[in-house]
């Protein structure tokens, strides 16, 4: 990737320019709902801006959530660069985390090996889980949108089920599985804080992704099948086959999400409903950062931070966690839709009928 | 099994059957609308579920078919949000709709917990009223089928009698209307309406805003009938159902209403079974509307596929 371009470095600025407008606009609604909602609205916007900061534990939490959506924004980039909606992020990483965890807890769990394993069997389980919505749309035509959210429901409801009935210590009645043992931990980086192995996972991950896409056959053809399938067919791609294997790479690394769960050090157990939404969050990640997968941890980082902002203020303060997904909404509308022509000539508008409307009134006096 | 052959045929499972159907019909035929003119409306889900919220807290200070038409606006206006947001400012249409979904989860979490005073799950303490049933007991005095007519046509929600109407009004408005035939076309090939002179963005827009009315009812309905109150995620896919819905129905009404029944019938299922299988899980029991979707969409998008191959070959 030659960084000295002159147009790569015009077309990042721009995509910052638009991205961090997006930012400010959602950033801007954001403070009117706190202000119509809080009872002390100036608290609750600082949480939400600075408390992530506030000590090594919360950096840890940031860095933690950075690693997570880094993963998932990767998993949604792949396939959206193939132009395909897969939203199977969700059951990949139910599916990996299930089987990160009969790992851990199996006898493999408590020798060394346990990481690695842990981590293969949960790509695994996520990369079949992608291969269904794709084949069942390469061979017979069906939505992979529907399919993908169809069998995101199914993988919740059967984790939930082995976990209750079968995974959770007997007689306990509780809704997730004994610790795992040590060693099937991802060791902490920074003693006491969350800052574990996940974070070098999502970073070698970004690596790895970057490389497929941009520097494999495989990777242009997947590129050339999203940005033209008709050329891409005359060009003799079989766009099917890469379709499939998009969405089953894409499904890995769902699946290495899901062990990245359940074996980093906020969980270090299977809980059911353990994904708390993160994965699709991916979404966002992967449009505002393009589908690139060298802008996904860079998006991830500022989007974390708004994020764990927003768990701060829900604990801290009296406004809900959840307002944050009104900024999350708006920053797709906005980054999704071409509004910088609208946008600038509403700004030009502003600003040029501004001094005209503030003169006629002067005018009539 | 004969036990669950026995329940399947009885009146109560049918009212259940026309129970569970009526909000996935809605929801499919507001589908089918935005998904014939050329947008695929991937939001049914989020505006089902904000539509729900907003006919629940309005049905507190209001009467039902205030609330019921307040949830309609709620959909019409997101469907205006999507249709400005993909017409105007050119965002994809599947985008704009998984942003109107995301705030939807969120967003109805957060206004629910202002709505209640700090409760995040139900919205157990809010009063709300109910869409009221329409009692047909007079049908008993009919000789000989009256007892049975009766069972099987009292007693449904008000809205489940609107779905049947609404679906011969699609019908009439898609294809005995000349809007229906500039809807039609501006999902078909929007040049040649285009070249016509008919407003394509336009028509695309009244789309997307008919398309979120309907899933509003669908979302009043599940919300003033099906369940009295919100609780959080309380559409549980249905909205994503529906869409299955909307791709299994050939892109007819009455397709869409025969695939919104069958995932109906397979929903009522997943209600009466536990009753009489308690040594199936619960969990797996939910898994059914969901499983039968995936395979349904499957078996029917292969069979399209074989019906556009023979075509070709028989072309040749």
């Amino acid at each position: 990737m030659s960084t000295t371009s002159p147009s790569r470095w015009k077309t990042i600025r721009n995509e910052t320019g638009r991205a961090l407008t997006a930012l400010v606009i959602a950033l801007a609604v954001a403070l009117v709902v706190i202000l119509l909602t809080s009872a002390d609205p100036g608290a609750a916007f600082q949480t939400l801006l600075t408390a992530p900061l506030s000590s090594n534990r919360t950096m840890g939490l940031w860095i933690d959530d950075v690693a997570k959506l880094t993963l998932t924004g990767l998993a949604f980039s792949l396939v959206f660069q193939a132009r395909q909606f897969s939203m199977g992020v969700q059951g990949q990483v139910y599916m990996g985390g299930l089987f990160a965890a009969l790992i851990a807890m199996s006898p493999i769990g408590a020798t060394p090996l346990a990481i690695p394993v842990a981590m293969l069997a949960a790509m695994c389980a996520g990369a079949v889980y992608g291969f269904i919505p794709g084949y069942a749309k390469a061979r017979f035509g069906a939505s992979e949108i529907v399919s993908s959210l169809m069998l995101n429901y199914i993988a919740i409801l059967v984790v939930n089920y082995l976990i209750r009935a079968h995974l959770a210590p007997a007689g306990t009645g509780q809704l997730m599985t004994a610790k795992f043992p040590d060693t099937a931990i991802f060791p902490a980086i920074l003693p006491g804080t969350r800052f574990d192995l996940g974070i070098i996972i999502a970073l070698v991950a970004t690596f790895a992704v970057w490389f497929l896409l941009y520097r494999t056959s495989w990777g242009l053809k997947l590129r050339l099948v999203g940005h033209n399938p008709k050329f891409a067919e005359y060009a003799g791609i079989r766009s099917s086959f890469i379709m499939v294997s998009a969405m089953t790479v894409a499904g890995a690394f769902g699946g290495l999400l899901g062990s990245v769960f359940v074996q980093g050090r906020a969980f270090g157990n299977l809980a059911q409903n353990f994904d708390g939404n993160l994965a699709f969050e991916g979404i966002l990640i992967a449009i505002v950062a393009r589908s690139r997968p060298l802008a996904v941890p860079v998006v991830a980082l500022a989007y974390g931070y708004l994020r764990q902002g927003a768990q701060l203020m829900g604990i801290r303060t009296d406004v809900p966690t959840e307002m944050i997904s009104v900024v999350q909404a708006i920053i797709i509308l906005l980054v999704a839709s071409s509004f910088s022509l609208p946008g600038k000539k509403l700004f030009a508008g502003l600003f040029g009928r501004k001094p005209t409307s503030a003169a006629a009134p002067e005018a009539a006096q | 099994m004969i036990e669950l052959l026995v329940t399947v045929f009885s009146a109560t499972f049918f009212v259940t059957v026309v129970r569970t159907t009526t909000p996935l019909l809605f929801a499919a035929l507001g589908g089918l609308i935005s998904d014939l003119s050329g947008a695929l409306n991937v939001a049914l889900e989020g505006m089902m579920l904000i539509a729900a919220l907003t006919a629940v807290i309005v049905s507190v200070y209001a009467p039902w078919y205030v609330a019921v038409l307040s949830g309609v606006a709620a959909g019409a206006m997101l469907g205006a949000l999507m249709a400005f947001f993909h017409l105007r400012l050119k965002a994809d249409i599947i985008l704009v709709g998984f942003a109107v979904n995301i705030l939807a989860t969120g967003g109805t979490v957060f206004a629910l917990s202002r709505a209640t005073g700090g409760d995040k799950g139900t919205s157990i303490n809010l009063p709300s009223k109910a869409v009221p049933a329409v009692d047909l007991s007079f049908l008993e005095a009919i000789p000989a089928v009256g007892p049975t007519l009766k069972s099987l046509l009292s007693g449904h929600s008000i809205l489940s009698w609107l779905g049947v109407f609404m679906v011969f009004a699609v019908w009439y408005f898609l294809f005995r209307t000349p809007y229906g035939l500039w809807l039609r076309g501006v999902g078909e090939y929007p040049a040649a309406p285009e070249a016509a002179g008919i407003p394509v963005a336009k028509v695309r827009a009244w789309s997307l805003v008919a398309s979120g009315a309907l899933a509003g009812i669908g979302g009043a309905q599940l919300a003033m009938f099906n369940y009295i109150g919100f609780t959080r995620d309380m559409t549980a896919g249905r909205g994503f159902i529906a869409l299955g819905a909307v791709l299994l129905g050939a892109r007819h009404p009455v397709g869409a209403m025969l695939a919104a029944l069958l995932f109906g019938i397979f929903e009522a299922l997943a209600v009466v079974m536990p009753n009489l299988f308690n040594w199936i899980p619960g969990e797996m029991i939910q898994t059914i509307p969901f499983v039968v979707t995936v395979l349904a969409l499957i078996l029917f998008s292969y069979r399209a596929q074989r019906a556009r191959q023979m075509r070709t070959l028989s072309k040749i």
